[in-house]
């Protein structure tokens, strides 16, 4: 702008500062090739051979452990695709109930109503809960003799007890009911954001018209939510693929290894079993299921978007 | 572009019918469905805190025992001198590691978001879609070759496991670019032309424009180090360096049907993180909001 301001010793300063911008980014950078990308690199590295902590030499044993998983007749292969079944039976069933209730509890939620603030507190409050917190509290209530449900069952309502947590099937209904009320609050509340940025004149416009409540929501409340649908189903697909926590407390993964998720196995047989190797090429396995899903579901997802709208 | 555009807190009417609230006959039902709900949603605190004040003889009673007859704090003193596990140690090793992970979490993503953000360079956007890239790698599977590093280092059983792998996180590097790219230029060059050099303009210009992000960005971090469960699991096996998630884990192990102590364990486990919601419920519900549904 002004001639007048004096610049002094351009280039030199040009010089030194193109270093600047790296220097800043050095010490992140540092950490993250520490942290983040070499260990990719190493796990494969690991999954190549035949890795024992108190063994001297780690021979080279190629995709063997890659082949393991895909010969039935070994216990690696039977486990590791009974937890990743177990896993997206878990993601099939949890996920259309943690988007449709968040939604369901928005909907109840967004118009004035008294006590609203607390009703929010109230659904939002359990997801501030450790999940170990979570995942004995819920074992507790659905303990086979005397949890709280089993208590409304016999005490209140005249029906014979049911053992949850050690039934082959319903052990899922404690880990699903457990999830769903850890998890429904964070949910709810991008749905209560996003509830609030639709313009009130838009729905003003179909009264007039004569609209009822369900014209209203089919046609103006659900695609205007579709960006947020597709966030909330998408984290919430990630978040049950990592299930860990839930069937550790609750159920141990039993009965039967019947509610054994894909992480909880792969960390028995690293950290139990010792097979850091086997173990490795299951986490290689896994994290490729999880990214050609994610790629998927986003492709399908984001194309539903813009067709609705 | 990431700037929260209108304050986060719910509570404030955004509509225009929000301004005049009628009670019209049609919300009763909406009203006590609410309730009904929040009853369900209740009840598992109901029945903890219940179960936690009541001698074990009255915790496997039947008929059930709807509301304690004998209360009692035994369970919590049981707890909270057990020759097991410290759970108030565990609760300040897990504050410990939570707060510095924090705060390395936040400078250095600030550090690093910064020329990202406001300086143009070679291979800056190659370096920050590397970054970014990295938010697809699931974390599984990092687990075993990180826990095998920690072996090397001699850092199992050290609070350096649970700080240092995470430190380097993508997410807050990508949180704190948008929002540094959305300050205004002026002020950057008015400081520039005071004379004021790269690291006081972030100083005095950037940080204090984007408290708002780096408070998001603080207790996400704050969250997700309190709340972590799979890696402390391994990684830490000493009872004196357990996190709080871990002990009380091993409480649940150690105590499989002795549910008022293990009541009691989970209440005290709870009662930070509530004070902690309480305070911080502002916070915590605009950063979910606006990354919801912006970017």
């Amino acid at each position: 702008m002004s001639l007048s301001v004096p610049r002094p010793a351009a280039p030199r300063a040009r010089g030194r500062q193109s270093l600047v911008p790296y220097l800043y980014l050095l010490p992140f950078m540092l950490l993250f090739l520490v942290f983040v990308v070499y260990p990719v690199g190493y796990g494969f590295f690991v999954s190549l051979h035949r890795w024992d902590l108190l063994a001297e030499t780690r021979p080279f044993v190629g995709l063997e452990y890659y082949r393991n998983l895909f010969d039935a007749s070994t216990p690696q292969s039977q486990f590791f695709w009974n937890a990743m079944k177990n896993t997206a039976f878990f993601t099939v069933v949890s996920v259309p109930l943690l988007v449709a209730t968040a939604l369901g509890l928005a909907l109840l939620l967004y118009r004035p109503i008294a006590g609203r603030a607390f009703f929010r507190a109230v659904f939002f409050l359990p997801g501030v809960l450790t999940v170990s917190v979570m995942g004995i509290l819920w074992r507790w209530m659905f303990d086979n003799q005397i949890g709280l449900v089993n208590a409304v069952r016999t005490d209140l309502l005249g029906l014979q007890p049911v053992p949850y947590l050690s039934s082959e099937g319903l052990a899922w209904i404690p880990v699903i009911v457990g999830t769903l009320w850890w998890t429904i609050g964070f949910n709810m509340t991008l749905y209560l954001a996003a509830l609030g940025n639709i313009s009130q004149s838009l729905y003003e416009a179909a009264e007039i018209d004569g609209a009822t409540a369900w014209p209203k929501f089919r046609f103006i409340t659900w695609p205007l939510l579709g960006p947020v649908t597709l966030f909330v189903f998408v984290t919430t697909v990630l978040a049950s693929f990592q299930l860990f926590g839930q069937t550790l407390v609750i159920t141990s993964g039993g009965p039967n290894r019947t509610t054994q998720s894909a992480i909880q196995y792969i960390t028995e047989e690293a950290f139990s079993n010792n097979q850091f190797s086997s173990a490795s090429a299951m986490a290689f396995m896994f994290g490729l299921a999880m990214l050609i899903f994610t790629f998927l579901q986003f492709r399908i997802m984001a194309r539903d978007a813009r067709g609705e709208s | 572009m990431a700037a929260p555009s209108r304050p986060a807190d719910l509570n404030a009417p955004v509509t225009a019918t929000a301004y005049r609230p009628r009670r019209t006959p049609r919300d009763i039902p909406r009203f006590l469905l609410l309730c009904l709900l929040a009853i369900i949603f209740l009840a598992p605190m109901y029945w903890m805190i219940t179960t936690s004040i009541k001698p074990e003889t009255d915790v496997i009673s039947t008929p059930t025992q709807w509301f304690p007859a004998r209360p009692t704090l035994e369970n919590y003193r049981e707890v909270l001198t057990s020759p097991d596990g410290n759970i108030l140690r565990w609760m300040w090793n897990s504050f410990f590691v939570a707060a510095a992970y924090t705060v390395l979490h936040v400078v250095l993503c600030a550090l690093t978001a910064y020329p990202l953000a406001r300086m143009r360079f070679p291979g800056r956007d190659a370096i920050f879609w590397f970054i970014l890239g990295s938010m697809m790698i699931p974390g599984v599977i990092t687990l075993i070759p990180t826990y095998l590093m920690m072996i090397r280092f001699d850092w199992i059983n050290s609070f350096n496991a649970l700080i240092w792998p995470g430190v380097a996180g993508a997410f807050g590097v990508f949180l704190l670019r948008q929002f540094f790219m959305a300050l205004p230029k002026e002020l950057e060059e008015a400081a520039r032309l005071d004379g004021a050099n790269s690291l006081q303009v972030l100083w005095h210009v950037i940080l204090p424009l984007s408290v708002p992000a780096l408070v998001t960005l603080a207790v996400f971090a704050f969250m997700s180090s309190w709340n972590n469960f799979i890696w402390p699991t391994f990684v830490v096996t000493d009872v004196d360096k357990l996190t709080l998630p871990v002990g009380v884990n091993t409480f649940s192990q150690r105590y499989v049907t002795d549910y008022g102590k293990l009541m009691a364990s989970t209440a005290i486990a709870s009662v930070p993180v509530l004070i902690a919601y309480l305070l911080a419920q502002r916070y915590l519900i605009s950063g979910l909001s606006t990354t919801g549904l912006k970017e």
